[in-house]
């Protein structure tokens, strides 16, 4: 099985307001869960992943982001997730090793970040379609392609390409409750940046402990092509990032 | 607004978020987003589509009054 058949098995319609909760169709189900068994093998068996992890403060990215939607409608309030997948495309301009196919024995970097957003369809599947050059998106115009690709994610109503052409993923592990997660490589990409639950931990500086919202950010990446020391400098990149959000 | 007109608003503005759950499964002390496994953007959703129904603005210090089904009753209820 290849990436194409979790694609087709992604992409097959399904009716966008059912009249009422089906029974979810267990074929399709038991084929999604096949298909990505099949390519998360194929990702562990031929990529060398490494792994990293930092904690980062997002004080700076909460108050401000609390701020910003004070003043907002409702429907143009922002969330944290917008914050962060925008940081994981722009630090990638530092590192660019993150972002790009490996294919046949060579990295292809890629110019444009077309972040691939994992998405859990509540039947069972797990889908990472992309958004397009999220590098050059404010955080309004993510947030809204955010929502909207999610919408059609659900609705089974995505264009191939943004199925097919992800340059990097990146997975919002904090909404399923846990601290921290790191992924399996989606093939032929090389990075895959995990978040786990923002929540209140004990931060010290200059020898005094205050509670602050933080946030683990992980990194799984491919060892053909980066090495702990340059997975590092991105994650210190995303940092750096989130703590100027009005820069975003 | 009535409690069962609650209850159907937020049924209505669910559907088409998250189609394939129950939200009759929910029970008392739950948040919704924990019960629906809803992320933070479809509870965004959620509280937007509340908001655009009763014309209510729904700051987000009103959130945490919005996260279960018993607190969002009351908050629609009383509010309009």
């Amino acid at each position: 099985m290849l990436e194409r058949d979790v694609r087709r098995a992604a992409l097959v319609a399904r009716p966008e307001t059912p009249a009422r909760p089906q029974t979810p169709g267990e074929d399709r189900q038991r084929a999604m869960q096949r298909a990505i068994g099949a390519l998360m093998a194929r990702s562990k068996r031929e990529i060398p992943h490494y792994y990293l992890s930092t904690t980062i403060d997002l004080s700076p990215a909460s108050s401000w982001l609390e701020q910003a939607n004070l003043e907002r409608p409702v429907a143009e309030r922002l969330v944290m997730a917008t914050l962060l997948f925008s940081a994981t495309a722009r630090a990638v301009k530092r590192v660019p090793e993150m972002n790009g196919f490996f294919v046949d024995g060579d990295f292809a970097p890629s110019e444009a970040v077309h972040l691939g957003v994992a998405i859990s369809q509540r039947s069972g599947g797990l889908i990472a379609p992309a958004i397009h050059d999220v590098e050059h998106l404010g955080l309004d115009e993510l947030m809204v392609q955010v929502k909207d690709l999610i919408r059609r994610a659900r609705a089974g109503v995505l264009r191939s390409s943004e199925m097919s052409d992800p340059t990097l993923t990146v997975t919002n592990m904090g909404d399923l409750g846990v601290d921290s997660g790191y992924g399996v490589i989606y093939p032929p990409q090389v990075a895959l940046v995990g978040f786990g639950r923002v929540r209140e931990r004990a931060w010290t500086q200059d020898g005094v402990v205050t509670a602050r919202p933080c946030v683990v950010a992980t990194l799984s990446a491919d060892h053909r092509v980066s090495d702990g020391m340059r997975g590092a400098r991105y994650l210190s990149e995303i940092d750096r990032l989130l703590q100027e959000p009005e820069k975003l | 607004m009535t409690t069962d007109e609650a209850r159907e608003l937020m049924r209505s503005v669910l559907r088409p978020i998250a189609p394939e759950v129950d939200f009759d499964s929910v029970v008392e002390g739950e948040t919704i987003q924990e019960a629906l496994e809803l992320d933070s953007i479809d509870f965004l959703q959620f509280v937007t589509g509340l908001a655009e129904a009763t014309g209510l603005e729904m700051p987000e210090r009103d959130y945490p009054q919005l996260s279960t089904v018993e607190g969002c009753v009351k908050y629609l209820t009383s509010t309009h």
